[in-house]
């Protein structure tokens, strides 16, 4: 498979955007507020900055090892052992962030939406969904991503410019709310929520042109990031940052907030939940491949269809470990914070070793000659 | 035989997507759901206690809240009487049922309602609340949990107080609609949109209520008549508790204000020179800056209005209106009676700490250290605003006088 050389620069840019979209976007504010205040704006923008880091030194590995992922890269940088250790840990994170993300999802549709459904249906389905769907190979799985981003991307959009109306520029100030240890917290939160970046490193051994990686990178972080800033100052100008803090999902509310002029739609929540969904989709299913491919190839497996169905069960487990909402975003918010070891200072370290051994190489090449 | 065994595998997987199109976990059919279209909030009477059937506790708990109980009136919409569109000679049949019921709280109350209703109560629909004037005096924080808490109730559904209780409300039948609680609702909605009041949906009164630097206010309702319902002024708040209201005449200056864009009241205005001429002129569009500033570390709030403005109606046919002059005059007696009824509305709403414009919200924005030193609380600003001091600068222009010359 890793022959196939054919997504293109904008395919690997959509496959980040509908990835990094996803659960995240309803609670985004309320993590933001909690952390910054009024600041809230930024916050979310020094998160970006922080993801944008990671997702930078992720690309730059890709480039350096064009035909390779993570997992067998490190082999080769950190020796075979080491190397193999510090994937299980990957491959064990991503498994649990893809089970969050599923039981975050489940959580928000049986309490905002459908009621009566029981908890373990939305969770399975959407599982299902996702396993059925990682069968494919990377090709399909980049056509999947770039046809949604539209669909994920105008209805927020919408929703944020029809909103603004009952905007208030005045509960965006001051700009700077709380003390800055707070904020770097806070941002580290908002950072966590771009953790579907580290796809990326499955993209580029696909892509046709490896060297453009990182312009691809660059635009996704730049269309997510924007949008998710765009949502937080929304959401804080709507509500005000005393307001956000009493609701789980502001972004929610502010689509239930929100009606179409001329009474076309009276409330647009259920548009922007629909939508959602797909987005959701796209993360889980992100990180389900993201996963089962990293499996494939730590056990240097041939074909990753069969791995689909065989951690569906585990990814479930994992799911409905938490036994409540509170307690779920507690764990969400650590295992956010500890992924970003793996997914940030990780591949930062696998960086700066890489650097060095190759400077040495050279150095050693040139004194031979 | 491959092709049979395919076609047999084909079967099988269509009979395992059988029991998907059995559809939607949550699907309720629309006649099996009590839908509420409008709620209204009273004080429950003396013996309401009795009255109250033992759903969610039993008589004489302890552990029941201590607020006193309240009596809520609901409207459920009738399946298939809800006319959909014009309908000629539509029958007798009120499209409406009106419930009453007691309990400690609203949802209190919503469970004892359902012990006498078949259907299951549906809230996706509710399009208005009315909470009565003695309800809203003594507080509205008690109904918020449960508003916000409950995923089917709309952030934009309408708020109002109302003079009478709340109940005669859900009774009361305009002619204009069908559905009662309709009218009721589309009237709060096109008051917004002539400009006769500021936009005022739950969602917003909440977010406001939140913020530490302004108070809620919503639409202050009085039944006029057998069938008229009129919009009888503004029910400021203080915290969660209503603490007076404003004649319909000052939701104009309190919308000069918060700077509300669409002017909709008019003002008799004086024309100079003729003392006792007037004319109608009525406010199209302003435009609202508030300056906020600390004066010897004295907060100090600058407002300027700037109205465009038309003639509306003038009176007697002794005076005219020919020249420039005149329209200066008239605008000069326009700034003043706006100036002056802006002025007198921030006077009375600080003697309630009302603080309805939100002139606090300008403090903690601009000046976070004021802020943090001096108020921190809600409480806090609400004694500060009491004594804010203030100016008020009115600039009016007239663009129009209407098809009649003179």
């Amino acid at each position: 498979m890793e022959d196939l050389r054919e997504i293109t620069t904008l395919q690997a840019t959509t496959i980040l955007i509908s990835t990094i979209i996803g659960v995240g976007v309803l609670p985004l504010p309320l993590f933001a507020v909690r952390a910054g205040e009024t600041g809230a704006p930024l916050v979310t923008l020094f998160g970006i900055g922080i993801a944008a880091i990671g997702l930078f030194i992720i690309t730059k590995l890709g480039i350096r090892h064009p035909s390779k992922t993570i997992i067998t890269y490190s082999e080769e940088i950190l020796g075979k052992w080491l190397g193999k250790v510090c994937s299980i840990f990957v491959i064990i994170f991503f498994t649990i962030l893809t089970a969050l993300a599923a039981r975050e999802f489940g959580t928000v549709v049986t309490t905002s939406v459908l009621i009566e459904t029981p908890l373990d249906v939305t969770v399975i389905v959407m599982l299902v969904l996702a396993a059925i769907s990682a069968r494919n190979n990377i090709n399909v799985f980049a056509y999947i991503h770039n046809f949604y981003v539209p669909i994920i991307l105008a209805p927020v959009l919408i929703v944020v410019a029809v909103s603004l109306k009952n905007a208030n520029i005045l509960y965006l100030r001051p700009l700077i709310g709380s003390d800055f240890k707070e904020m770097f917290f806070g941002a580290l939160t908002v950072a966590a929520l771009f953790q579907g970046s580290f796809i990326m490193t499955l993209i580029i051994p696909a892509m046709k042109q490896p060297k453009k990686a990182m312009k691809a990178s660059i635009w996704a972080i730049l269309i997510s990031g924007g949008l998710y800033l765009l949502l937080v100052i929304a959401t804080v100008a709507v509500f005000g940052t005393e307001e956000i803090k009493q609701l789980f999902w502001p972004t929610l509310e502010l689509a239930r907030t929100t009606s179409l002029p001329g009474n076309i739609l009276q409330r647009l929540d259920i548009v922007f939940l629909s939508v959602w969904v797909t987005a959701v989709f796209t993360t889980i299913f992100a990180s389900y491949y993201l996963t089962i491919y990293s499996i494939k190839q730590f056990f240097r497996l041939q074909d990753h269809k069969m791995l689909s169905y065989f951690i569906l069960p585990f990814v479930y487990i994992l799911a409905m470990l938490p036994e409540d909402i509170f307690q779920m975003y507690e764990i969400i918010r650590y295992v956010g914070r500890i992924g970003l070891s793996i997914t940030i200072l990780y591949p930062l370290f696998l960086l700066i070793l890489d650097v060095l051994k190759s400077k040495r190489r050279k150095h050693s090449e040139s004194k031979q000659v | 035989m491959s092709q049979n065994k395919y076609r047999a595998k084909r079967i099988f997987l269509l009979i395992c997507l059988l029991p998907l199109l059995t559809g939607c976990w949550d699907s309720r059919e629309i006649e099996q759901r009590a839908t509420v279209l409008a709620i209204g909030i009273d004080k429950a009477g003396p013996g309401a206690e009795e009255r109250e059937a033992e759903v969610s506790h039993e008589k004489g708990d302890i552990s029941i809240p201590e607020e006193n109980m309240i009596e809520i009136t609901v409207q459920i919409a009738i399946p298939g009487r809800i006319p959909l569109g014009p309908q000629v000679g539509a029958g007798e049949k009120k499209p409406v049922l009106v419930v009453h019921v007691v309990g400690h709280t609203i949802e209190d109350a919503i469970y004892n309602l359902q012990q006498e209703i078949a259907d299951e109560i549906f809230l996706g629909h509710l399009r208005l609340i009315v909470l009565s004037e003695e309800v809203a005096k003594e507080g509205v924080k008690r109904f918020n949990d449960y508003l916000r808490r409950n995923p089917e109730i709309r952030r934009t559904a309408s708020m109002v107080v109302s003079k009478e209780k709340a109940s005669k409300y859900m009774e009361a039948s305009p002619e204009l609609e069908r559905v009662p609680s309709l009218y009721l609702a589309e009237m709060v909605d096109s008051l917004v949109d002539l400009g006769k009041f500021p936009e005022s949906f739950i969602g917003k009164f909440w977010s406001i209520f939140s913020s530490e630097g302004q108070d809620g206010y919503l639409p202050y309702f009085h039944i006029k008549g057998k069938k008229t319902i009129q919009i009888n002024g503004l029910a400021y708040f203080h915290g969660d508790k209503m603490v007076g209201k404003t004649n319909p005449q000052e939701i104009g200056s309190f919308m000069a204000g918060i700077g509300a864009e669409k002017g909709g009241y008019p003002i008799f205005t004086d024309i100079p020179g003729n003392k006792k001429e007037i004319a109608l002129v009525q406010a199209v569009k302003r435009k609202t800056r508030i300056k906020a500033s600390l004066k010897n570390g004295k907060p100090h709030v600058l407002v300027k209005v700037r109205y465009e403005a038309k003639v509306s109606e003038k009176e007697s046919p002794n005076v005219k209106i020919k020249k420039e002059e005149d329209i200066r005059a008239l605008e000069r007696g326009f700034s003043n009676a706006g100036q002056r009824s802006l002025s007198d509305l921030i006077a009375k709403t600080q003697k309630a700490k009302s603080d309805i414009f939100g002139f606090g919200e300008y403090f903690r924005a601009q000046f976070p250290e004021y802020w943090k030193q001096n108020v921190e609380t809600e409480e806090g600003w609400g004694n500060i605003y009491e004594n804010l001091s203030y100016d008020v600068e009115v600039d009016t222009y007239i663009r129009h006088s209407g098809m009649k010359d003179k």
